[in-house]
């Protein structure tokens, strides 16, 4: 059925340029790249172990995935020893971890390299360094109880003193905040200017609490800072931009890793749908439920093109100023979609804690929540469209 | 590895090259048909729009993406989406030849004969000759197999005979290409031929079909004695059903990049419309805007994607997740468009008291989740050919 019996419609406004991502979405770099960690995954991760242990990941898959795949290296520049890629290809890593829900520090030490990276200065390249020899892991320690993560409202303070910088404050909902060994934070100085500062976990002037998270896939951390010793690490281009970069990196990866998590929750409901058999039929056969998984794919299908749109506009200035926020918005949504989907078609089985199907539901709703919820993000969304009220 | 971000310096000559050539054609003597012929308004300005469909062929607009040999310009994919979003962007009126250019004409370059092709491309390209599309019927319309309008073959001649309906510009075209059974013996999708039919003789009436817009696209074609040529059979007798399907028409999920260029100026005019009556003010309805925006730009992404990947990735049922997308979007636009108005969408409001804009996009956006191929079916095309599911 590809015929279609009328006219396009005629426009007449402003449309966008086309200057935009045409480029055959996988090269085939990437499409290797993409293999070798899937069949890394498929050998080495056990999510129900890792989600269960005490650290909440696997600690000896992140130090295979050190050594094998250069998971703490992959963003680091050549300069700093590291395999210098870009935000894209760090992204195929955060799918293919996302894709499994397998527990890592991964997205925020992928985040947190490229955003270390891009800052430039001699102390985010020393500890690019370290982190790339070491196979360090970062937490990006970036909501307040006051502020969220609302960038403008974040209230931790960095004094300065002849030896370097302190912070002071409060974050939580930091992603394996409680194990990584360093932390990104945007801290405020004396003058209110935002920047970025690293401090080492292990520092005496910061006490980690582990909380309970609903998603058991990516534990959760509350950080107190009491003079704990840091490092700026932005340049003096300003501060604002590093944060707001941070910000969109973290949004971006969310959002691809929502959509891979939604495709392979979408696959597990087709499977089970496949060979599920009731009333001597496979389930999957009857219309009711084909449509609703048609819908799914139509969902899915649009979430993965804007993870992809949003990671190929990655630094590119083309892209709206809040294409991160969109993404993670229709991504999660997505994501969370699918989920609830997935199960109700598995019936009584989704609703054990022995099948998949909830780790699926618990990310969902984390990542709707994680970085902004979906109502504070269309707000930006919209006030950058010129749809405020 | 980064990806090129930007249209290369040649394709955005290209671009710049079909927008001077829009403006400049568009401006005084085509000027009155600038935004004609969009939805709901389908039979303005028909007769100008001809004349348009000419000028467009006597500058090589039709037929970009054809073979030089053909009389085509091999423009590459992303040439065609630019021309395509060029001439939305333009307020061009909407095309009358796209059923000739994007599915009859592929149909021959694939599947006619030499002689065919010499006889009918190039009234397709000058923009001379207007074809429309003969398959659905009343009791074939999402089981196009079931087609029962026959061709009997007598001398050097078929004779039609039965009914055809949806038929969009039927009433103004010069030729149809129609599906029509063959062989009595065989059923469903087997012994059906692809005939190409010259609709003015006397075996053929049409009547327009009275929307619930009011106005009138499509038609109903009745076949009585109809004749065509036998040289007019595309494809081997009985052979018309792979012959239907395997024109891969334009990409949707590509040729909707020009299609959202203008459902961005249907938005645009809802926002202004929600901003005068302070309907954007509500939550409720505030929300359903901003997440109108956001689905356009997911369908933008999604084409985008598709046309990313054109060539490597999976294709052909891809257009079914496209159309679901763009059609229920557009239907809730036409939904929200009436509810920004608020009271005032009771009651005709547009010049010589016609519908606004706003409930003809209401009314007409209904068709959209229909006509090639509802709802229902692009769901079972997805689950079954995209998913897997089993049938």
């Amino acid at each position: 059925m590809r015929q279609y019996d009328r006219n396009e419609p005629p426009g007449l406004s402003e449309p966008t340029e086309l200057s935009e991502p045409t480029e055959p979405s996988e090269p085939i770099e990437r499409r290797e790249m993409r293999r070798t960690v899937a069949d890394f995954l498929d050998r080495h991760a056990d999510i129900r172990t890792a989600m269960t242990n005490a650290d909440g990941y696997d600690r000896e898959l992140w130090r295979r995935g050190v050594d094998e795949l250069g998971v703490s290296a992959l963003l680091v520049p050549e300069r700093c020893g590291g395999l210098g890629m870009s935000f894209a290809d760090g992204a195929v890593l955060v799918a293919e971890f996302g894709r499994r829900l397998v527990p890592s520090p991964l997205l925020d030490t992928v985040v947190a390299t490229a955003v270390l990276a891009a800052c430039g200065t001699d102390e985010a390249d020393w500890l690019l360094t370290e982190i790339a020899t070491e196979g360090l892991s970062v937490a990006v320690a970036f909501a307040e109880p006051e502020a969220g993560w609302c960038a403008d409202s974040l209230a931790s303070r960095a004094a300065s003193h002849s030896a370097g910088w302190t912070l002071r404050g409060a974050k939580e909902y930091v992603a394996h905040g409680a194990t990584a060994d360093l932390l990104l934070v945007p801290a405020r100085t004396t003058e209110g200017e935002l920047r970025l500062y690293v401090t080492r976990a292990s520092d005496a002037g910061l006490r980690r609490t582990s909380r309970t998270a609903l998603d058991h896939t990516r534990t959760l951390a509350e950080i107190e800072f009491t003079d704990a010793v840091a490092v700026r690490v932005d340049g003096s281009a300003g501060g604002a931009d590093s944060v707001a970069l941070l910000s969109g990196l973290m949004l971006t990866a969310l959002a691809v890793e929502s959509a891979a998590a939604a495709r392979s929750c979408l696959s597990g409901i087709v499977t089970y749908l496949s060979v599920r058999q009731q009333f001597g039929r496979a389930l999957g056969s009857f219309q009711a439920l084909k449509h609703r998984c048609a819908d799914l794919a139509v969902r899915v299908a649009g979430a993965e093109a804007t993870a992809w749109y949003a990671t190929e506009s990655v630094g590119n200035g083309a892209q709206a100023a809040t294409t991160p926020e969109l993404a993670k918005v229709v991504c999660a949504d997505a994501l969370l979609r699918v989920a609830a989907e997935s199960v109700q078609l598995h019936g009584g089985i989704g609703f054990t804690f022995d099948h998949d199907a909830h780790l699926f539901l618990k990310r969902g709703k984390a990542n709707q929540l994680l970085f902004g919820s979906g109502q504070q993000l269309r707000t930006r969304v919209a006030e950058a469209a010129g749809l405020g009220t | 590895m980064s990806a090129g971000l930007k249209l290369s310096d040649a394709d955005e000559r290209f671009r710049l090259r079909a927008r001077a050539w829009l403006a400049d054609n568009l401006a005084g003597e085509f000027a009155d048909v600038v935004g004609t012929g969009g939805p709901g308004r389908e039979h303005q300005a028909v007769r100008r729009r001809r004349q348009w469909e000419r000028r467009l062929g006597a500058s090589g607009w039709i037929g970009l993406g054809w073979p030089k040999r053909h009389g085509g310009q091999d423009a590459s994919l992303l040439r065609q989406v630019v021309f395509h979003e060029e001439y939305a962007r333009a307020g061009a009126p909407a095309r009358l030849g796209h059923m000739s250019e994007q599915l009859v004409g592929p149909t021959l370059l694939t599947f006619g004969t030499a002689e065919q092709q010499a006889r009918f491309l190039p009234g397709i390209l000058r923009g001379e000759v207007l074809w429309c599309q003969g398959y659905s019927e009343p009791d074939a319309g999402s089981d196009l197999a079931g087609v029962r309008t026959s061709a009997v073959r007598e001398g050097g001649h078929y004779v039609l005979s039965g009914q055809k309906i949806w038929t969009s510009l039927a009433d103004i075209a010069d030729w149809c290409f129609v599906l029509a059974r063959t062989d009595p013996d065989q059923t469903r999708h087997r012994g059906l031929s692809y005939l190409l039919v010259p609709l003015d003789q006397p075996g053929i009436e049409i009547r327009p079909i009275r929307q619930i817009t009011g106005t009138s696209e499509f038609n109903e074609v009745f076949f009585d004695g109809a004749r065509t040529a036998v040289d007019n059979l595309v494809g081997a007798e009985g052979d018309g059903w792979r012959v239907a399907m395997g024109t891969l028409a334009f990409e949707r999920g590509v040729a909707t990049l020009g299609q959202q260029i203008g459902f961005e100026r249907e938005l645009n005019a809802i926002i202004a419309t929600a901003r005068a009556t302070g309907a954007i003010d509500d939550p409720a309805l505030h929300a359903r805007i901003v997440d109108a925006w956001i689905g356009l730009r997911v369908m933008r992404y999604t084409a985008l994607h598709t046309l990313s990947s054109a060539g490597t990735g999976p294709s052909g049922s891809e257009g079914s997740i496209s159309k679901l997308q763009w059609a229920n979007w557009h239907r809730n636009l036409g939904e929200l468009a009436v509810d920004v108005t608020g009271a005032a969408g009771l009651v005709a409001g547009g010049a010589s008291d016609e519908l606004t804009e706003e409930q003809l996009l209401f009314l007409y956006t209904r068709a959209d989740t229909i006509y090639g191929g509802t709802n229902e079916i692009q769901r079972n095309i997805v689950a079954e050919r995209v998913l897997g599911m089993p049938r």
